[in-house]
């Protein structure tokens, strides 16, 4: 095993773990804001990306607006999976369970849906800032996995921002963490939980525009990132969504390191072994018990 | 003024409240005592709409408020400081009351009864951890936080629910002089608490709560005679 090839597999480790940082975020701030474990966060990424695929390819938009329109479908579907289904539930006090299973029904309808109307086929859409390549001690870097990064590290910083500076992100933490609380604070707590799951749609969303550059998506791409991001979630105390953003990368890493360690057949056995273990040793998640605080 | 005309209310098919009317003018102080059980809490959570009254009307400054939300109550000069406080713990002290400043504005339309300033002057230690995690204070310090907190929403009648429960001596006689300060600007009260010696501390008259019904009333200048009343104070408040 030579130093390039570590580095080349902590890099792949770090994107694909800043992907599933995205689902697992928009998983967590679901979660946070509404206890609803929301199974189709992955169809979330695979909307965003077929969105930007067919508005880039059968629309013929400019890449950044189809990008735009991409991350604006999921946050509709979001929004609209609160107001149609959600709201409706909570106001009959629906279980977690009753939640789980409509999130479960939801994922499978929208991805036999794209099998319907979209086909089979993978499609990938155009790497951003172009097919260059970065080679360091011999590890190559795709030019649209440093942006992915940037996109990644540049997000985080800014859904914390968005927590702790706005009235609004301040509102749906508070409605999350008291409801009671909030509502008699004035806030409208149905309002937030609406702006949690369009928060939720939108990081799923960009992260599935952003993985397929790297990964062709198709109907199938949503269940295998719902179970990468509920993992991320997990891990970073699934409260938190920027817990969660650490446990992607945490995934990711420990994906990647497999593959040179082992065997690419034999990844996703590893890297769930090891999350079972971290999880057994740390069981607050990676964080600890202020991993199940703050947003 | 606030104005609760036979309302009822329960949990499922359980009925807490029965037929309850009581009134609180502007600017007064009024107390609702009763013993554990007695129906005093799950009234607050129906004046505040968190809970929906099955029947009756509830009236604040002459708007029918029965089927608010709980988010409109500033609007209607109403705030609450329930049970148990209900802060944001994993939030700061200035995030908890940045919220509850931003409705207050709105409400008053910047015609604020209380500024910041004069909220943390009312809590000097409130003004030193405005930076603390809220779950970090003490229970004195919190109840403080959650009565700040409260008084940002612009209030004319401020619901306590039981806040001297859990706290020290030397809290309670803080928490009662603010209250009291309050009370001399003008704010009316709606106190509900088991400590019948704080009541009649801070308060004009009370309404006696047992088994979900109002089954007394303390009248002005009839504290004194109540709480020398055994027979009373043993039937209705154990």
């Amino acid at each position: 095993m030579t130093l390039s090839l570590v580095l080349q597999a902590i890099f792949a480790g770090v994107t694909n773990g800043i992907v599933y940082a995205f689902v697992g975020m928009g998983l967590s701030a679901i979660f946070k804001g509404s206890r609803v474990i929301n199974a189709m966060q992955g169809e979330f990424a695979v909307i965003g990306a077929m969105t930007t695929v067919l508005l880039l390819t059968k629309s013929g938009w400019p890449y950044p607006a189809a990008i735009a329109g991409g991350v604006l479908a999921g946050a509709l579907v979001g929004a609209f999976i609160e107001v149609a289904f959600v709201r409706y539930m909570a106001k009959k006090n629906a279980s977690e369970d009753s939640f789980l299973l409509l999130t479960i029904g939801l994922a499978l309808t929208l991805s036999a849906s794209i099998l319907f109307f979209i086909g089979r086929d993978g499609h990938l859409l155009p790497p951003i800032g172009g097919e260059g390549v970065l080679l360091v001690l011999d590890a190559v870097i795709q030019f649209h996995a440093l942006w992915l990064i940037a996109i990644g590290i540049g997000a985080t910083l800014l859904l914390r921002a968005f927590c702790h500076r706005t009235t609004v992100g301040l509102s749906m933490m508070a409605a999350s963490i008291d409801a009671d609380g909030a509502a008699t604070t004035g806030i409208n707590v149905g309002r937030m939980r609406t702006y949690t799951f369009i928060l939720g749609g939108l990081l799923g969303a960009l992260g599935g525009i952003l993985v397929t550059p790297l990964i062709s998506v198709d109907y199938t791409l949503g269940l295998n990132l719902t179970l990468k991001g509920f993992a991320a979630a997990v891990l970073g105390g699934l409260t938190n969504p920027l817990g969660a953003a650490v446990g992607g990368i945490t995934l990711g890493l420990v994906e990647s390191l497999a593959i040179i360690g082992i065997s690419s057949s034999y990844k996703d056995v590893v890297a769930f072994s090891v999350l079972i273990i971290i999880m057994i040793l740390m069981p607050n998640g990676i964080l600890g018990r202020a991993g199940r605080r703050g947003g | 003024m606030l104005e609760v005309t036979s309302v009822s209310a329960g949990y499922g098919a359980l009925t807490v409240l029965n037929d309850i009317s009581l009134k609180v003018d502007d600017g007064e102080a009024v107390a609702l005592v009763g013993a554990n059980g007695a129906g005093k809490t799950t009234l607050v959570r129906t004046i505040c709409g968190l809970l929906r009254a099955r029947s009756g009307r509830i009236v604040k400054n002459g708007t029918d408020v029965t089927s608010a939300p709980p988010h409109d109550l500033a609007r209607h000069g109403l705030a609450v400081v329930l049970e148990n406080r209900r802060l944001f713990g994993e939030l700061s002290v200035r995030e908890n009351l940045v919220l509850a400043e931003t409705v207050g504005r709105k409400v008053r339309r910047g015609n604020m009864r209380f500024t910041w300033d004069e909220v943390t002057a009312l809590f000097p230690v409130v003004k030193e951890r405005l930076d603390s995690p809220v779950e970090l204070l003490s229970g004195g310090q919190q109840q403080m936080v959650a009565i700040a907190r409260a008084l940002l929403l612009q209030p004319d009648l401020l619901i306590m629910d039981e806040p001297s429960t859990g706290l020290a001596p030397k809290v309670v006689k803080d928490i009662l002089l603010v209250i009291k300060a309050l009370r001399e600007r003008g704010m009316g009260l709606l106190l509900i608490e088991q400590n019948v010696g704080i009541a009649a501390e801070i308060t004009d008259r009370a309404y006696v709560m047992a088994v979900g019904s109002i089954v007394h009333e303390v009248g002005p200048g009839e504290w004194q005679s109540f709480l020398k009343d055994e027979r009373l104070i043993r039937a209705y408040l154990g």
